[in-house]
């Protein structure tokens, strides 16, 4: 079953999609769901597909872990969308995802570059 | 703390779940039609646009469950899907839930109910530090026996001797009787309770001529000293010497099994009676020392006794003291009983665990189809699993519910029933650790054996057992040969607790026709005490005693006799005796009988016969010939083959000439120790000729034509014309007095028989419920049976012969195990056989007759079936 497949994916602790979204909104303070996929894609230069679906359950994970917090705003364009904004413990995160992060791309450069 | 946040947040996301859903759904609803837009602004066609966010965003289905189940709910959103199943499922079958809630309930509240009596009273401890070292003597011994066992022992830490009399108080409007102890120094030291206000009696004061100071209880120090806090050094008058009071002892405080208002040194109080040792009246209470046994101690005892034989030849010559514990001493008379109870409520559980797995087992057979279809259509093991535990769950808590207000209200039903053993152990109250145990037991059961057809469904092979299903055969061999065993189990046990009740209504109805030897209709009785200053010698309690029968007697439509202690209540006096012309038997070794002191018409206002000789007269006064008039036992016994009239008789003395009473005349056999109790051989004399000046109480016995009321006041007052200081105790009625000692009887007999009839209906329930359940499944069967030509009567025979295979299966291993059980009851019964083949027999017959009763409902069902239905029903 594709759902509990999903599910357990989601239970993995910290996957990069945690670090992408904490990033984003590190960068631009509050976004909605929408808003931080483009801003994914474009930052990355369209490298990065997100499914922008996914986002829904990291940010539900997130919210959680009380990272961020969310409330309902109104766009530019005059719609109403829920708006998602880092807090102190989502910032501490950040910063531990990105250490993180570097330490396993170091190793993994280390390995692919070694002779 | 931030996984308490962390809950925090989940749980308001719990309560606020629809909103949380509809935010979400809002959200991602937003962002698919943002993304549309703006693949519309991109020159996209309408169609293209959605399904291009679409492909984009992903299954928003999959995607909203899974946001949905981040915050860690599912599982209690399924439970709360499967309890509303659940409940759904039982109202659809209201009477597989009632039966199984009743079950349930009357299980648990039954069990719970006696659980809390008999953990109260066998296995609390008693109310005094370190009471797992307190023992007693089951002999009583005299204070100086005492002083040298404390002096000698070498395995007893403490020990004092108790004996309880009555004294008068007379600082109140109305004199009273309290119930005195006479104690050594040693006693309350022993029993180690201290005293609320001020002290205990000290060895110092406890010596011949100490001062008077009386250790005072609570309830006396409420009732007659208004709880005042300064009561300490007040002083009250007790049998017409003024007593100091230097202690009050707690509320909770009580003697072992006894009850006393005043306690004072038996040297200071009673100095006649303190240097005899021979004579035995303390109880004694004693102390092991750490880490010694009872065995180390008895030992001890023993050698005490024999220096103490071999010092005092005359007195202490067969002296055998046995120790006991004495938490083992005070539960010994419940004991038995409770302990038969305890037996019964444990087979009741047995029947109600088992007739709530029975139940649970057939349903879940029933719904075998139901599983295997759920399961093949992907439904989780551990789902169809959980269904079963949620619906038994449902159950339970239900049954549980109900069973802890029928256990509150048992315990207090219990204990209003106040048998006077039970009395003595106060706070007995409904307990929760029991509860929960009984509750957990069956809850328990019940899901254990419904979950086995649960599991053998799910690993079932799903066309085999369709097929299988879809012809309406049995479904599981296994389940049903499990559901005869536990019926069959259920009569055995059920017969087994019928006969335990039926052996106590039969011994219960032969000790309620016992002729007690008099007639207890509308006769009063009151106790009288003379203070011993002022009535020291016989002559002037005569006096007393002839003017207040005179004044008495006077009254209209009274008639009024006294005597020593009246039959049933709880005394007497025995003396050693020896008969004229018989051959001597050796010192010491006498034959005993009860001697009662009569005065006025006696044996007429009891109404008991003269069988042989004449009653006493006016005659038969001091300063005329001594007589006596002996029952029939004592005649049995003594003169077994002689003309007793005639026969002299007279005391062992120590001292002093003889002098022979002679008998004058036979009276009929009065039960005067208890109804169940064997008489003794008895002899009545007349107060007036006594020498005994110690016997100084008398009791009271005035029959009326009716009842009426102000009797007691007037009698009182008669009584108080003639001494204002003698105090009135115990007035109750001879009738009173016949269902006290009927009460443990018939306390034993009520519990039992309600037991008993818990079991005959949930029995009676569990073969019903198999037995339907057996015909539903078979309905197909059966209407070929009746398309074939079977009649009806042939169909009946079929059903009921199925249920009757069972229940005398049951029968005769119940038969077995009764025949093995019974006999642990026979201190209970009273005349009557353990194995009393009527009793067997009745309740046998009965069980089959609630069996059949029980089987014919499903097989009228069965005889309806109209074979075309039947057959098409599939």
């Amino acid at each position: 079953m594709p759902r509990g497949a999903d599910l357990h994916r989601d239970e993995i602790p910290p996957g990069t999609l945690y670090l992408l979204i904490l990033k984003t909104l590190a960068r631009s303070g509050e976004m909605h769901g929408y808003e931080i996929a483009n801003s994914i894609q474009r930052v990355s230069d369209e490298e990065l597909q997100v499914e922008e679906g996914s986002l829904y359950p990291a940010l539900q994970r997130m919210l959680v872990k009380g990272w961020v917090t969310a409330k309902w705003g109104t766009t530019a364009g005059n719609r109403r969308a829920r708006y998602y904004q880092l807090t102190p413990a989502g910032r501490k995160q950040l910063a531990l995802e990105m250490s993180q992060f570097e330490r396993v791309i170091g190793a993994i450069t280390r390995v692919i570059e070694a002779v | 703390m931030n996984w308490l946040r962390e809950l925090g947040r989940r749980i308001r996301m719990l309560v606020h779940r629809r909103q949380f859903d509809a935010d979400l759904e809002e959200e991602m609803r937003v962002h698919l039609e943002m993304r549309q837009q703006e693949h519309l602004e991109s020159g996209m066609q309408a169609d293209d646009a959605r399904t291009a966010a679409r492909r984009q965003f992903g299954n928003v289905t999959a995607l909203r469950e899974i946001s949905h189940g981040v915050w860690g709910w599912e599982w209690f959103e399924h439970l709360m899907q499967d309890v509303r199943y659940g409940l759904r499922m039982l109202r659809k079958s209201p009477g597989f839930a009632a039966v199984s809630i009743l079950t349930l309930a009357l299980g648990i509240g039954a069990n719970t109910a006696i659980f809390s009596v008999i953990d109260s009273v066998l296995l609390s401890p008693l109310p005094y530090p370190q009471a797992e070292q307190l023992i007693t003597a089951k002999q009583n011994d005299s204070l100086q026996n005492v002083i040298d066992i404390q002096r000698e022992t070498r395995t007893l830490s403490q020990g004092g001797g108790v004996n309880i009399e009555r004294m008068d108080y007379t600082g109140g409007p109305e004199p009273v009787q309290v119930r005195a102890a006479y104690v050594d120094a040693g006693l309350l030291e022993t029993l180690g309770v201290p005293p609320m206000l001020g002290r205990i009696i000290t060895p110092d004061e406890d010596v011949k001529g100490g001062p008077r100071n009386v250790v005072v209880s609570y309830h006396f120090w409420q009732n007659f000293l208004s709880s005042d806090q300064h009561a300490l050094g007040k002083t009250v008058p007790l049998s017409g010497n003024s007593y100091t009071v230097i202690g009050v002892m707690p509320a909770g405080f009580a003697l072992p099994g006894e009850r006393a208002d005043v306690f004072v040194s038996l040297w200071v109080a009673y100095p006649e009676a303190a240097p005899y040792r021979g004579v035995h009246f303390m109880r004694t209470y004693w102390r092991l020392k750490p880490d010694v046994t009872l065995s180390q101690a008895q030992a001890d005892m023993s050698t005490i006794d024999r220096q103490l034989a071999e010092q005092y030849p005359d007195n202490e010559r067969d002296r055998e003291t046995l120790l006991v514990p004495l938490h083992q001493w005070l539960t010994g008379d419940v004991r038995p009983a409770l302990l038969v109870l305890f037996g019964a409520v444990g087979l009741v559980l047995l029947i109600a665990c088992a007739n709530f797995a029975g139940l649970l087992m057939a349903r879940a057979v029933a719904r075998r189809q139901e599983f295997v279809i759920r399961s093949s259509l992907g439904a989780a093991r551990s789902r169809l699993i959980r269904q079963v535990l949620v619906e038994s769950g449902i159950l339970a808590i239900i049954g549980g519910a109900i069973g802890l207000l029928l256990a509150i209200w048992g315990t207090g039903f219990l204990v209003s029933l106040k048998p006077a053993e039970l009395e003595r152990f106060n706070g007995i109250q409904l307990d929760a650790k029991v509860f929960l145990f009984v509750f957990g037991v069956s809850v328990l059961t019940g899901a254990l054996f419904g979950l086995l057809p649960a599991l053998s469904c799910a690993r079932a092979d799903v066309t085999e057992s369709l097929k299988e299903g879809g012809r309406g055969s049995t479904a599981s061999p296994f389940g049903h040969v499990l559901g005869q065993l536990l019926v069959t189990a259920e009569f055995a046990v059920a017969l087994i607790l019928l006969i335990g009740a039926g052996l106590l209504v039969n011994g219960f109805s032969r000790l309620r026709s016992v002729n007690p030897g008099f007639n207890p209709t509308n006769v009063m009785t009151m106790h009288l005490q003379l203070p011993a200053t002022r009535y020291a010698e016989i002559p002037p309690q005569t006096e007393f005693r002839r003017q207040v029968l005179g004044r008495l007697n006077s009254l209209p439509g009274v008639e009024t006799a006294m005597v020593t202690d009246v039959p049933l209540g709880g005394n007497y006096v025995a003396h050693s005796f020896v008969i004229d012309g018989h051959p001597s038997v050796p010192v010491g070794a006498e034959p005993r009988l009860q001697t009662l002191s009569v005065m006025g018409d006696y044996f007429g206002v009891m109404q008991i016969r003269i069988r042989a000789g004449r009653d006493f007269t006016a005659m038969d006064r001091e300063g005329q010939p001594l007589v006596a008039v002996v029952n029939e036992e004592l005649v049995r016994r003594f003169f077994p083959n002689e003309n007793p009239i005639g026969a002299r008789v007279d005391w062992v003395r120590t001292k002093g000439p003889r002098q022979w009473m002679t008998i004058i005349g036979v009276a009929q056999d009065v039960k005067h120790s208890g109804l169940n109790q064997p008489v003794d051989p008895a002899l009545y004399a007349p107060f007036s000729q006594s020498d005994e000046a110690w016997r100084r109480w008398m009791t009271l016995a005035i029959r009326t034509r009716g009842p009426s009321p102000g009797l007691v006041e007037e009698v009182k007052k008669q009584v108080w014309s003639v001494d204002g200081q003698v105090p009135v105790s115990e007035v109750q009625s001879m009738e009173e007095l016949m269902s006290v000692s009927l009460a443990e009887q018939r306390f034993n007999m009520l519990l039992l028989a309600l037991f008993a009839g818990i079991a005959l209906i949930l029995a009676s329930v569990g073969i019903y419920g198999m037995m339907a359940y057996h015909v539903g499944q078979r309905v197909h069967e059966i209407g070929i049976y009746i398309a074939l030509g079977a009649q009806r009567g042939d169909v009946l025979r079929l059903v009921v012969g199925d249920g009757a295979k069972l229940a005398f299966l049951g029968i005769a291993a119940g038969m077995a195990g009764a025949i093995g059980l019974t006999r642990l009851m026979i201190s209970l019964l009273f005349e009557v056989k353990p194995t009393d083949p009527a009793t067997f027999a009745a309740m046998a017959i009965l069980l089959a007759i609630v069996a059949l009763a029980a089987c014919y409902i499903p097989a009228r069902r069965a005889m309806r079936i109209e074979p075309m239905v039947a057959l098409r029903h599939e």
